[in-house]
């Protein structure tokens, strides 16, 4: 490598993009480049169609070595798509990678003017920034951090199952944390999946007990993250593993205790099921559920003083039940009423968030009747009364005891409406196909689609939207607008809508009415957000760092993001997003290490005051404060170069690669040379 | 760029004026025309009022007599999915037909608004006795008959007054009106 150090006399190659016509169309480019050209320190000026092909790398290192260069400048696109092509570019030049300088002439400049003549010139003032910036540069060297080679995968429902088992069948160890007491998610609720109607449960429960089973895995279910500290390669996470007051080691799952509950009949509402059914304080969520350990719902259980809890949030142990569940439990002696939240503290190198979704809450659009009248369902309660293990055993039976002989679908509850969410929540016009085409097998009773559009783009989608159809299920286009008693207590609803095709409006008397609920992120979605130190879009979900090319990837090194926290998505899309989402993080794993932009802040230990004020702004927790020489210390591991320390230094003591203040300076002056 | 403004934009700009979201966002759900309390006597309901204007069918629209029965009851904008004031649109409908001269002659609903109007800017309050006569000679003898007899009722009754109220300030509440309807002098 030559002129490593940079001492020498700067000698600039400027080299302006067309990228075809984005940025040819609005600024002159050869005008650009004349321009360049004629500045000082700048050796060879060039306009090229696309910089970042290969001949346009190609002439990158042709010239370095042609006209001996030193510091090369493209004017091109956003440093985030090309920046590490055309640094690659100029290291196989033969310099150092970070003599180069990007200037973005396409999103700063001919994207958002339509001035030909102003955005050539703001083109001209960038350029001429960036060739007063450079001669400052110095040759810097990328880090490398070691990975850990452990995985976090956060949420157990289809997507973290999957991505979880995928990377523990490449030998990986994965730690898998799920809040609720089983994993299976939303998905263990459904009974069949569209198109091809296979039972959910039938899918599901074998990936379910692997989980359960696999060397590589280390399942904790009841269990949330509590804490996230450190970056990409060396997370350290806490978990907190909520008391369940039942020993996961000694339980055997033989349900012994539930049978033996002094509650004779099962009286409290089923989480699982919707609040459809009821279960015990003490119960296990579902037949199917991994792990096979019960739990006690310290809530309700008698032995424990009803609402009363100690100073750290814990409840009461009371000791007035007869306890026949410890007496059934005899020798295992897996009940234990003592249990406490624990925490656990592990590393891991990588991150999969898969924290799902939530179903929109009908209640808030109060027309549709949900909570009023007792036979509006939502569409995840008809999947448990479809269900044959649910709380009807399968039989569709109204909360008035009927079954229904006239039923409304309603679809878009809560989707592409301003006043609730704006998206379309993608799954619901086939899931309304689906519970269709199930209620008409369970009851055989008329069945009424008020869709607005139908969406059916998926693979075998149309086909089956088609099926449905000819199976005689009604298609009213029209969303419902009002849903009230039919007059005469007949019992029956009236559902009103305009049927857009007719031009009339259809007052329909039906039975059942079901509320196609839409997809929006998790209640604690911010949190979770917040936590890992990702981006949200505008309806909540988490972002990814590129919506085409890097769908899994958060703006947070490390993390990836899997399944509907992302976006609404059916299951064959949230287990392709799983399964990319394990292996970028495998493919970050077997690197070994991370590179790290060399951007990050230093201290000038001679000047540092040590006042300390550095330290609580740093967002990072990378500087600390070295007591015996009073001086602050920066982590360069943790630090991300976002510069607020730099800023807040009072005696200017903080730099920063590729910040300095002499870089920085004479970029001003660049900008506004021509002023 | 075209100068000539398609009648789509115009209604567009109307509900513009009015800080609305404009009508082509529309999606065609029929939220409106379901929920509207007096659907049943509007020959055309707002959802495929609203897709005429789209389609351009001026003629049409300005025939019909929909947005007169809107009883301003703001359901539909309350519902509306994508946002757009629909009851607003009705508004600016009217006014539009109004401006342009444009409705069946048998409405009473013009007549009925423009004496409104006249009374306001004349004494600051509504007088009924005066505003009843934009429409009281469109009715057949039985039911002037009836509607007369209400207000001899009403005015006994002391719920209708018999001599116009007047406001303090009239001026400044003329003004006032002048700067939101352009009504000239």
């Amino acid at each position: 490598m030559v002129n490593i150090k940079g001492n020498e006399e700067p000698r600039i190659g400027v080299y302006v993009c067309h990228c075809g016509h984005n940025i040819a169309a609005t600024v002159d480019v050869e005008a650009v480049s004349k321009y360049a050209a004629a500045l000082p320190k700048v050796v060879v000026s060039r306009e090229y169609k696309y910089m970042c092909s290969d001949p346009g790398q190609e002439l990158i290192q042709k010239d370095i070595k042609e006209f001996n260069l030193n510091r090369i400048i493209v004017a091109s696109c956003s440093p985030l798509l090309h920046e590490h092509t055309f640094r690659t570019a100029t290291e196989a030049g033969g310099l150092n990678p970070f003599f180069f300088h990007m200037v973005n002439i396409r999103e700063h400049n001919s994207w958002v003017h339509t001035n030909r003549a102003a955005a050539t010139e703001k083109a001209k003032a960038l350029v001429h920034a960036a060739v007063r910036r450079v001669p400052a540069h110095r040759a810097l060297e990328t880090k490398r951090v070691p990975i850990h080679p452990d995985v976090l995968v956060v949420g157990g429902g289809i997507a973290g199952i999957h991505a979880a088992l995928t990377m523990a069948n490449a030998g990986k160890k994965v730690y898998l944390v799920e809040r609720e007491p089983s994993i299976g998610g939303h998905m263990a609720k459904f009974d069949k999946t569209f198109p091809t109607l296979d039972c959910a449960a039938c899918i599901l429960t074998p990936k379910m007990s692997q989980v359960g089973n696999h060397p590589n895995i280390t399942l904790w279910t009841y269990s949330e993250v509590a804490k996230v500290d450190g970056y990409v390669g060396n997370y350290t996470i806490q978990v907190k593993r909520k008391a369940r007051y039942i020993n996961e080691d000694l339980c055997t799952g033989c349900q012994e205790c539930i049978s033996h509950c002094v509650f004779k009949e099962p009286k409290f509402p089923d989480e699982f099921n919707e609040k459809l059914g009821k279960r015990r304080p003490v119960y296990i969520p579902f037949a199917q559920a991994t792990p096979q350990v019960v739990l006690i719902d310290p809530e309700v259980c008698l032995n424990f003083k009803r609402g009363a809890k100690n100073p750290d949030g814990s409840p009461v142990v009371g000791d007035k039940c007869k306890k026949t569940c410890v007496e059934a439990c005899g020798d295992k002696q897996a009940i234990d009423f003592k249990q406490t939240d624990k925490v656990e503290t592990i590393q891991v190198g990588t991150v999969i968030v898969a924290t799902g979704f939530k179903t929109f809450d009908a209640k808030r659009v109060p027309y549709f009747g949900y909570g009023k009248y007792p036979n509006v369902y939502t569409s995840l309660e008809v999947e448990r009364l479809v269900n044959a293990s649910g709380p009807t055993g399968g039989e569709v039976i109204l909360r008035d005891g009927k079954t229904p002989k006239t039923i409304a679908i309603a679809h878009c509850i809560g989707s592409r409406d301003e006043n609730t969410n704006r998206h379309c929540s993608r799954v619901c016009c086939m899931y309304s196909l689906k519970l269709a085409h199930l209620l008409k097998e369970h009851t055989d009773a008329e069945i009424y689609n008020f869709y607005i559009d139908m969406r059916t783009p998926g693979k075998a989608f149309e086909e089956f939207y088609q099926s449905v159809a000819t199976e005689g299920v009604h298609f009213v286009r029209g969303k419902i607008a009002d849903v009230y008693p039919e007059a005469g207590n007949t019992g029956k609803l009236i559902v009103q809508a305009e049927d857009t095709l007719l031009g009339r409006v259809r007052k329909l008397p039906v039975d059942m009415v079901v509320l196609s609920v839409g997809l929006e992120p998790q209640a604690d979605a911010q949190d979770v957000r917040r936590m890992f130190n990702m981006s949200c879009g505008s309806e909540g979900f988490f972002l990814e760092r590129h919506p085409k090319l890097a769908p899994v990837s958060t703006f947070t090194d490390g993390v990836f993001i899997a399944g509907a926290c992302q976006a609404p998505k059916d299951i064959p899309d949230t287990v392709a997003q799983a399964g990319a989402a394990a292996a970028e993080a495998m493919a970050l794993i077997d690197k070994g290490h991370v590179e790290q932009e060399p951007n990050t802040a230093y201290i000038i230990e001679e000047e540092c005051s040590g006042c300390k004020s550095c330290v609580p702004l740093c967002p990072y927790t990378a500087i600390s404060f070295d007591e015996a020489k009073k001086k602050a210390v920066i982590n360069e591991a943790l630090c991300k170069g976002c510069g607020t320390c730099v800023a807040s230094c009072p005696s200017g003591s903080i730099k920063q690669n590729l910040f300095e203040d002499e870089e920085i300076f004479a970029e001003i002056e660049g900008v506004l040379a021509q002023v | 760029m075209s100068t000539t403004v398609t009648f789509g934009q115009e209604i567009a700009n109307l509900l513009q004026e009015a800080g609305g979201t404009p009508v082509s966002a529309c999606m065609q759900c029929g939220t409106c025309s379901g929920t509207c309390p007096v659907g049943d006597f509007m020959d055309v309901r707002p959802q495929r009022l609203i897709h005429m204007i789209d389609a351009g069918l001026k003629d049409k629209v300005m025939a019909t007599r929909a947005f007169w029965y809107c009883a301003s009851c703001y359901q539909c904008t309350v519902r509306c999915p994508r946002g757009i004031d629909i009851a607003e649109l009705m508004y600016g409908l009217k006014r539009y037909t109004i401006w342009k001269n444009q409705y069946p002659a048998d409405l009473i609903g013009p007549a009925f608004s423009e004496t409104f109007i006249k009374t306001i800017m004349r004494a600051g309050r509504s007088y009924e006795p005066v505003l009843a006569t934009s429409y009281f000679f469109t009715l057949g003898l039985k039911e002037m008959l009836s509607e007369a007899q209400n207000a001899t009722m009403l005015m006994l009754k002391g719920r209708l007054p018999v001599l116009p109220a007047r406001i303090k300030r009239l001026e400044n509440f003329k003004r006032m009106i002048k700067r939101i309807i352009p009504i000239g002098d």
